[in-house]
């Protein structure tokens, strides 16, 4: 079954799961999905190693390697277009280049792909960075103030 | 018997009305449950990355820089050994679950490999909560969070050792990209990065948890305003 996925980068930031983007999302059943990665070498090379690495014909991959050269068009760039794909289903992006495309990242509302920002080597993990806890802190805080549970 | 039948009623609402207050507070349970299982898991996936990493760079210092390198990365066409099979499951008309399947070492020969893994129920959650955040050990016995992790076995063709062959092939044939001969401790950087990656599906498979018991909670909070 054919699955639509608008990729919506507008400036929306609350996040209203509406049927509509349910609807668009909706994914039955999806066999042989992969996992992107945009992330530093270390982290690429580990997971090399267990066999994530797909090259199509084209010769497009589904990993960037960000180093100090990468320009943040790049990442941009790549990160439209992995979460473009219909045959990734994960993107995994080191947090610290999350934060060099953090709009882009807080605006992104789809359920699929879904994006996992993952500490590197140099950055450790920060909760207070991560954008799905952030929405969830703000969606509970406004839930709760907004029926007068406090 | 009119006073009484109006008493009746009036008891019966009070008892539905808290009926449903306990089933707003479950809800709300399981969405803490499900976010502190969220929380857990990313410090054990901080923890397993930290490992990869040291491990990796111990397979560096032994075998040289030049041998782990970007640079050596095969850029022809080949197929992911690792994939991702994504189900959507329908606990009820208005909310949906996304279930993600990770399907490790599949080569040519074995397509088939994944096998339905049993769908993360919030009871599953919850019991997962209970005990220590355990890696997904798939194969014919479970093992200890302590023990090599185990690979996903598919229905076998034949002798089950022809399948362990299969996903050591695959696993060496990762291993090959930095050459014929590889250190120990790149075998281990190559564990902590499957146990890693395991992880990484389990937080995508809480965080879908994680929006679905948000749903129960709104709209529990539709029904009683």
């Amino acid at each position: 079954m054919k699955v639509s996925r608008d990729v919506t980068f507008d400036e929306k930031s609350s996040w209203d799961w509406t049927d509509q983007d349910k609807e668009q999302v909706q994914i039955p059943s999806q066999n042989s999905t992969l996992i992107a990665m945009i992330a530093d070498e270390d982290t690429i090379t580990g997971f090399l190693l267990v066999g994530m690495v797909n090259v199509d014909l084209r010769r497009k991959t589904n990993y960037l390697i960000v180093d100090s050269k990468t320009m943040v068009k790049k990442i941009e760039d790549t990160f439209k277009e992995f979460t473009a794909r219909e045959d990734i289903a994960i993107v995994l992006i080191s947090q610290y280049v999350a934060s060099m495309i953090r709009f882009l990242v807080d605006s992104y509302n789809n359920l699929v792909p879904t994006i996992l920002e993952i500490p590197s080597k140099d950055h450790p993990y920060d909760p207070t960075h991560d954008f799905f806890l952030s929405r969830v802190k703000y969606l509970f805080s406004a839930e709760s103030v907004a029926s007068g549970w406090r | 018997m009119g006073e009484e039948e109006e008493k009746r009623s009036s008891e019966n609402g009070v008892e539905s009305k808290e009926e449903e207050q306990d089933e707003q507070e479950n809800n709300v349970l399981r969405f803490l449950d499900s976010l502190d299982s969220y929380l857990v898991l990313m410090d054990s996936l901080s923890s397993t990355l930290r490992q990869g990493w040291m491990e990796l760079a111990s397979a560096r210092h032994s075998m040289g820089a030049s041998r782990i390198n970007s640079a050596l990365f095969d850029l022809k066409h080949h197929n992911a050994a690792t994939s991702l099979e994504v189900n959507h499951h329908d606990a009820d008309t208005t909310m949906q679950q996304t279930c993600f399947t990770l399907c490790k070492w599949a080569s040519p020969d074995t397509q088939n490999l994944c096998s339905k893994e049993a769908k993360l129920e919030e009871g599953e959650l919850l019991q997962r909560k209970a005990s220590s955040p355990q890696i997904r050990h798939r194969g014919a016995s479970r093992s200890s969070a302590s023990e090599e992790v185990q690979e996903k076995r598919p229905q076998p063709y034949g002798p089950p050792v022809t399948v362990d062959d299969q996903v050591q092939k695959e696993r060496s044939k990762s291993l090959s990209v930095f050459g014929a001969l590889v250190s120990p401790k790149l075998r281990g950087a190559q564990l902590s990065f499957e146990t890693a990656l395991e992880t990484l599906v389990e937080i995508a498979n809480i965080r879908s948890s994680i929006l679905r018991a948000h749903d129960q909670v709104q709209e529990g909070m539709k029904t009683t305003m």
